[in-house]
């Protein structure tokens, strides 16, 4: 019965209070010494364990795939499918608290969340987090409080006033409501209380605001629930209450400042860069555009979710800048690119500049270069980092006419040097935002068509997927580790595979889709992905960049590190994570396979 | 248990006077049923024992709570343990309640030790015992086992500040600091610390060391030492 066993930590935070007494009386804690096989490859396991001290290696033959560290437990598959694919072997002297395989068994059988867990599926196990997020975001906004919410000033005018100082006072503080002081009592009268008096009952604008207050004021205090308002308001039909500190007034909260809370305001972004009439206008919006990011995610909308809105939201950016900047001409017989992530809409922290422009044919050189400077500029001004390898409108290789691309294609496919592959992948990832689309579409299809049954290029090309291997050593749980120690690169280790394998198959099938889900959506459809597979790539994939952009939130506003620090994971997002790198590490063999890399 | 220094550097002539009090129970036991206290327990297993008391003096305090967990190979069988809260003949010291947190209202509703010891003396059996400054824990149950039994328990002590002492300091030259401090094992151990003063708990960790320390011994790997006197720094920092 130690304790000490902590029952929050997943899966077991899901067992109930009389579960977790039943498990805690049952387990025991063991010691293996350093290179004791714990459970062998292919075996049984009599027990689950969970680390209490120490590091367990994770083997697949003599591939080291992970090292597990203290809250991490291990091999769910071992205990419910009766063998793990994998050995488990201490790395250092190691305890362990084990609990009997029938315990768990039970425990699978009567509590369905517990067992979710232990599913074989990552797809599944997704969908059980997910469902948990929901709940805490769904309870974070309901245990908001009513001070966290903006609330119009509390501003007083006298009872004998006039509905024309009202009205002019209402004006100058930007509200919509007024506290009106008559003698001992306060109410409370309204734009709408004012234009009914006027306009229904023909008052006159100097008549005393008196006669039209409400003074059976709903009031609340600041440290009330934004949940009790909602209702509140709900309840007596009312559009906003009072809000009252125990000594005063201090303030108003209205019905649509509650609905913009739990809604985001996305489209007020958008607004704001449409009416945009000055770059600087459109350098607020952009920090805007950052702050949704994290407001979105606080509200636990999917990363995939804020790719599409911050996408879209930059793409209005710079189309409007590009309108603002770009000579007319250009705007008829030119088309400005994003490529790279931003083409795929998976752009969700501001990361560098990709961006150029096709021409339908050759202009006044001056022009040009006055354009690629102020555009560059611009957006470098709007905090948009120039792009490191120079793939930007500033650079005159990727601003030219269409033919002058074509040209390049042909010689990165015939001669291909280093950079050939990867401004290759850069370009078919490429998305118009402004100007004719046509020339976008026909300098891919061109790519395209000229890739076709290139079986060495395509090779050369998806052999990239092994530039970096996947990360071990990530799930040690390094506390006290300073600096970077435990952090494990998402980009290298995971994402970047899964995009470019995707890339890979989609150039060569010719697909025009951009965003790697909806690649995979397609290779599943021509039948060159399993369905199964095509979930779990996509799911994968997901979580990794939900990962990320949580880590790029988490690290100070503004860089763009891909850093996830293990230790700062829940052992259930570190058990994701590792079947998320089985997923990628399946993927793999399998452009080996397809690609037939087993020749490099 | 407090955390101050002990060194079993008194071990022959504290051995040969157990040895012949051993024989001397054995024949002057007073309850032959547990005749199985002299009789080796099952090969590879041992108990991690530990007990709060109300102080530390063995001939006017009293034990509060007995913890036992037994050990078998290198796997802590926590699902079978001792527990037991007793209550003391004396008043509880108020500096005492301090230290273990027990208020005399958990004490009041423990069963009494002459209830305890039974099952306790079944769950130990003939096994060796485990325990830091075992040798105290050990002399407060004989002063209730001696006039229950008459024996004082016969079984083989292991005191885990000794292991560590060998692994440690068994090799150090003379005027090295010595510290056997439980923090100190703990941290070198990297025995994750449970609340302290809780019987169950410090027998857990005291369990914990023991299997590590074993496995340390078997493979004759030591615990190395680091410079704990301090440097002088130029700087004046």
């Amino acid at each position: 019965m130690p304790k000490a066993f902590d029952a929050g930590n997943p899966p077991f935070d899901r067992l109930t209070p009389q579960e977790v007494e039943t498990l805690r009386a049952a387990l025991d804690i063991t010691y293996f010494r350093p290179s004791e096989t714990i459970i062998g490859q292919d075996t049984p396991a009599e027990a689950l364990y969970v680390v209490i001290k120490g590091t367990i290696e994770e083997r697949d033959g003599i591939d080291l795939l992970a090292l597990l560290g203290p809250k991490d437990s291990f091999d769910s598959r071992a205990l419910v499918y009766g063998k793990s694919g994998h050995a488990f072997i201490a790395r250092e002297e190691t305890l362990c608290y084990c609990a009997p395989k029938a315990m768990i068994l039970g425990l699978i059988q009567s509590n369905p969340r517990f067992a979710s867990f232990f599913y074989r599926d990552i797809s599944h196990k997704l969908d059980e987090l997910v469902r948990d997020e929901e709940e805490q975001r769904y309870g974070s906004l309901m245990r908001s409080r009513i001070s966290e919410l903006f609330l119009h000033p509390a501003a007083f005018i006298d009872a004998g006033d006039s509905i024309e100082a009202a009205g002019h006072m209402m004006h100058e503080i930007d509200s919509n409501a007024l506290f009106v002081r008559d003698g001992e009592r306060v109410g409370i009268i309204t734009g709408m209380n004012l234009s009914k008096a006027v306009v229904l009952r023909r008052q006159s604008i100097q008549t005393p605001v008196r006669e039209f207050a409400h003074f059976d004021v709903v009031t609340m205090r600041p440290d009330d629930f934004v949940s009790s308002a909602l209702v509140l308001m709900t309840k007596l039909n009312k559009r906003r209450v009072a809000v009252h500190d125990g000594e005063r007034f201090v303030g108003v909260l209205e019905d649509i400042d509650v609905l913009g809370f739990l809604a985001s305001s996305a489209q007020v972004v958008a607004g704001r860069i449409e009416r945009a009439s000055t770059q600087d206008d459109l350098a607020t919006a952009a920090r805007e555009t950052t702050a949704q990011v994290r407001a979105l995610r606080r509200h636990g909308v999917g990363v995939e979710v804020i790719g599409e809105i911050v996408s879209d939201l930059n793409q209005r950016l710079f189309s409007r800048l590009f309108e603002m900047v770009a000579p007319a001409e250009f705007r008829t017989s030119g088309c400005l690119i994003v490529m790279g992530s931003e083409g795929r809409s998976e752009q969700t922290v501001r990361t560098d500049q990709d961006n150029g422009l096709i021409l339908s044919e050759p202009v006044d050189e001056p022009t040009l270069a006055a354009f690629r400077a102020d555009f560059s500029g611009a957006l470098a001004s709007f905090g948009f980092p120039p792009c490191p390898g120079n793939i930007m409108v500033s650079n005159p290789a990727w601003s030219k006419p269409l033919s002058d691309y074509l040209a390049d294609f042909r010689r990165w496919i015939a001669l291909p040097d280093d950079t050939s592959h990867l401004n290759v992948a850069i370009f078919y990832d490429a998305r118009p935002v402004a100007g004719d689309a046509q020339l976008l579409t026909k300098a891919k299809t061109a790519l395209i068509e000229m890739v076709r049954g290139e079986r060495v290029f395509l090779a050369h090309f998806a052999h990239a997927i092994d530039t970096f291997a996947t990360p071990i050593g990530l799930f040690k749980n390094l506390i006290t580790t300073a600096g970077n120690g435990d952090a494990l690169d998402l980009k290298k280790g995971g994402i970047f595979p899964i995009v470019h394998g995707v890339r890979s198959l989609a150039l060569e099938h010719g697909l025009m889709e951009t965003a790697t889900d909806k690649r995979i959506m397609r290779l599943r459809d021509i039948g060159l992905l399993q369905a199964d597979f095509a979930r779990e790539l996509s799911q994968a994939f997901q979580f990794m960049l939900m990962l990320r952009l949580d880590g790029q939130l988490a690290a100070s506003a503004g860089t763009s590190g891909t850093l996830v620090r293990p230790s700062s994971l829940s052992s259930m997002e570190r058990d994701l994570l590792r079947d998320a790198f089985q997923v990628v590490k399946q993927f793999r063999e399998f452009i080996h396979r397809h690609f037939n890399l087993g020749a490099f | 248990m407090s955390s101050f220094i002990v060194i079993s550097t008194s071990a022959p002539s504290d051995v040969i006077p157990r040895a012949i009090k051993r024989l001397f129970h054995q024949v002057s036991i007073g309850d032959q049923s547990y005749r199985f206290m002299f009789e080796r327990g099952p090969a590879d297993e041992v108990v991690a024992i530990d007990c709060e008391t109300t102080g530390l003096n063995v001939h006017t305090d009293d034990i509060v709570t007995i913890a036992a967990i037994r050990i078998r190979g290198n796997r802590i069988l926590t699902s079978e343990r001792f527990e037991a809260v007793v209550r003391p003949e004396a008043d509880m010291q108020p500096e005492a309640i301090k230290v273990h947190r027990l208020r005399q209202v958990d004490v009041a509703e423990g069963p009494l030790i002459w209830k305890a010891l039974p099952s306790f003396l079944h769950f130990v059996g003939g096994r060796p015992l485990v325990g830091y400054y075992v040798d105290f824990d050990i002399a407060m149950l004989d002063k209730y086992i001696l006039p229950f039994i008459e024996i004082e328990l016969p079984n083989p002590r292991i005191e885990v500040s000794k292991l560590y002492y060998e692994r440690k300091y068994g090799d150090a030259p003379p005027n090295t600091s010595i510290d056997l401090s439980f923090a100190a094992i703990l941290r070198d151990l990297d025995v994750p610390a449970l609340p302290q003063h809780d019987a169950f708990n410090d027998a857990l960790m005291t369990a914990m060391m023991y299997v590590a320390l074993r496995d340390m011994k078997e493979r004759g790997i030591r615990i190395p030492r680091v410079r704990t006197y301090d440097v002088f720094d130029p700087t004046g920092g």
